[in-house]
């Protein structure tokens, strides 16, 4: 069977324009320092890629030979008559960030893939693809969970955050600012795993410790060694949360 | 990954007779499936035309109860609950603390307590992407790790000729604690749960699928606990770990990733009954614990940990 992994959905994929705008918050954050308020902007221009993503599918596209049709049938008996003994595509209902989308993938897809090429919310990042480093962390549910490791089939019905759902969320604004007041990234690949991490961790107990907060984190991985910042900036989002500090 | 169907079984009747379809796998958290799945480990005759979802069946697998004396276990319930479950940590020591030590937080908030059970070994010759070695657990001839790198291998010799270990933390501390398996079709209890075949770490038939798992209350005054050595504190797999429930009966020592099969160490067990847990009997324990020990010359010195951590397992029950 063919590796189909490289096919781009009906969304073609990212373009470099949007990559760009969502690796930005990251960016801002390490560059600006004193401008924090420039940071929320950015954030919700990061959400704001996904708002351009269909809600329901106008457009069924064969992911084997390119050709497009009008409904999930004709896609579907033009698929059987023309390519036999390959597995069909199917309709998924996802709801990233509190808005409902309709997408058109393949079974094995995982999240993090149709977060990125179909939503593009680029968000959770690819680094390790084996659910080791952490950095496609998205919450599920309330748990936080790997995007890489996670079908995307198997999250009908279920609520996904992602990073860029906590970002542009006004609530959650101390907890990015805090990272980058404490600067709690070099390189920021990793950066949005640890935040949703710390997210997830903040809803369940709004008073971490240093502990709790380590034992949070210690699925994330950060090859540029940025670990004794996190806690840090967890703590004190904490605190300016809560309306202290 | 390449590609595969996708059904959402809606009963355990379903999800068998989907199963007896051939080429199909059980999914539950697929921490463990997926990877096996994306590094392509298994030959191709080996990979899975459709994945069996089992999260989706009615009534659900995801629960965890007390009833009649006996701590129940739905096969899907996710091992971040099980350690968090207050019960478990008073009563099933062990098994809280076993499941607090796997992987990390993420993968715990995915991965489920039937599929840790049935996970498959991390030997790197098996492991090896794109399926470069063709070893005795694919159908093959040969263990590339007798011959080869062996340093994480087995201490007490091979099973059906393979060396690599058995990488459950949960396996051992439901060995402690003298569980049941349910599966649709019967109950085993852990003690012979566990076999070394081609692409299966577990007595399981085709078709079988693991519903439960069932730990009785343990007697009044015993304790229990879990302990891991692993090179990383998180995430890592276990060099050697071990879990003991002593008091209130006869004491029950298991150890993991010391060989093929989880492993209970009977002689140690002989050699605490009936006495107080101290520091010169728990290491007698420990040394009881490794007198069967076959070491490859690699291991020697998993020899080492394995007695000490009998022992400090022992000591942190008191």
């Amino acid at each position: 069977m063919a590796d189909s992994d490289n096919s781009s959905g009906e969304k073609g994929g990212l373009n470099r324009r949007t990559f760009l705008k969502s690796a930005g918050f990251v960016v801002a954050g390490g560059t600006l320092g004193a401008g924090l308020t420039t940071i929320a902007p950015e954030a919700v221009a990061a959400a704001a890629a996904a708002e351009t993503a269909p809600t329901t599918i106008t457009n069924f596209r064969c992911p084997i030979c390119a050709k497009d049709f009008a409904t999930y049938g004709q896609l579907k008996s033009h698929f059987t008559a023309a390519h036999p003994g390959y597995v069909l595509p199917v309709t998924t209902k996802l709801k990233v960030n509190g808005k409902d989308y309709e997408v058109l993938i393949e079974p094995h897809w995982t999240l993090q893939r149709t977060l990125q090429f179909k939503l593009g919310l680029t968000g959770a990042k690819q680094m390790c693809d084996r659910g080791v480093c952490g950095s496609c962390t998205v919450i599920i549910d309330g748990r936080p969970v790997l995007s890489c490791t996670t079908l995307a089939v198997e999250c009908e019905g279920k609520s996904i955050e992602t990073v860029e759902g906590i970002a542009a969320d006004p609530k959650w604004n101390p907890l990015i600012k805090s990272y980058c007041k404490w600067d709690a990234m070099q390189c920021g690949y990793c950066t949005p795993g640890f935040v949703v991490s710390a997210k997830a961790l903040l809803s369940k107990n709004p008073n971490p410790t240093e502990n709790d907060c380590k034992q949070a984190l210690a699925g994330n991985i950060c090859c540029c060694g940025t670990y004794p910042r996190h806690p840090t900036a967890i703590m004190e989002a904490a605190q300016i949360m809560k309306g202290g500090a | 990954m390449k590609a595969f169907n996708h059904e959402n079984a809606k009963t355990l009747a379903e999800a068998k007779t989907a199963l007896a379809g051939g080429k199909a796998t059980i999914i539950a958290g697929g921490t463990d499936l997926i990877g096996t799945l994306k590094d392509n480990i298994l030959p191709d005759k080996m990979y899975p035309a459709t994945l069996i979802n089992i999260k989706t069946v009615n009534p659900g697998l995801d629960y965890i109860k007390e009833e009649a004396g006996m701590l129940k276990i739905g096969a899907t319930t996710r091992l971040a609950d099980i350690a968090a479950h207050p019960a478990i940590n008073q009563k099933y020591t062990a098994l809280a603390q076993a499941a607090l030590r796997v992987a990390t937080p993420h993968v715990r908030d995915m991965g489920t307590i039937g599929g840790n059970i049935a996970q498959l070994h991390r030997c790197w010759y098996f492991r090896k992407p794109e399926n470069r070695f063709e070893c005795l657990r694919k159908g093959g001839k040969t263990c590339f790790a007798m011959m080869g790198d062996n340093r994480y291998h087995s201490i007490f010799g091979n099973v059906n000729m393979c060396i690599a270990v058995h990488p459950s933390d949960i396996a051992p501390a439901l060995l402690a604690l003298n569980a049941t398996i349910v599966t649709n079709a019967r109950k085993i209890n852990a003690e012979n749960f566990w076999d070394v075949k081609v692409a299966s770490n577990t007595v399981l038939a085709p078709g079988e699928i693991i519903t439960e798992i069932q730990v009785p209350a343990p007697p009044a005054g015993a304790k229990s606990a879990f302990l891991k050595f692993a090179i990383r504190k998180s995430i890592d797999f276990p060099i050697v770990n071990c879990a003991v429930m002593v008091g209130g009966g006869a004491p029950r020592i298991a150890l993991n990733a010391v060989a093929p099969k989880p492993y209970r160490a009977t002689k140690a067990e002989a050699a605490i009954a009936g006495k107080p847990i101290n520091e010169a009997n728990a290491e007698a324990a420990g040394a009881a614990a490794v007198e069967d020990a076959k070491p490859l010359a690699a291991t020697k010195y998993k020899v080492q940990i394995a007695k000490t951590l009998v022992k400090r397992a022992l000591l942190a029950t008191v």
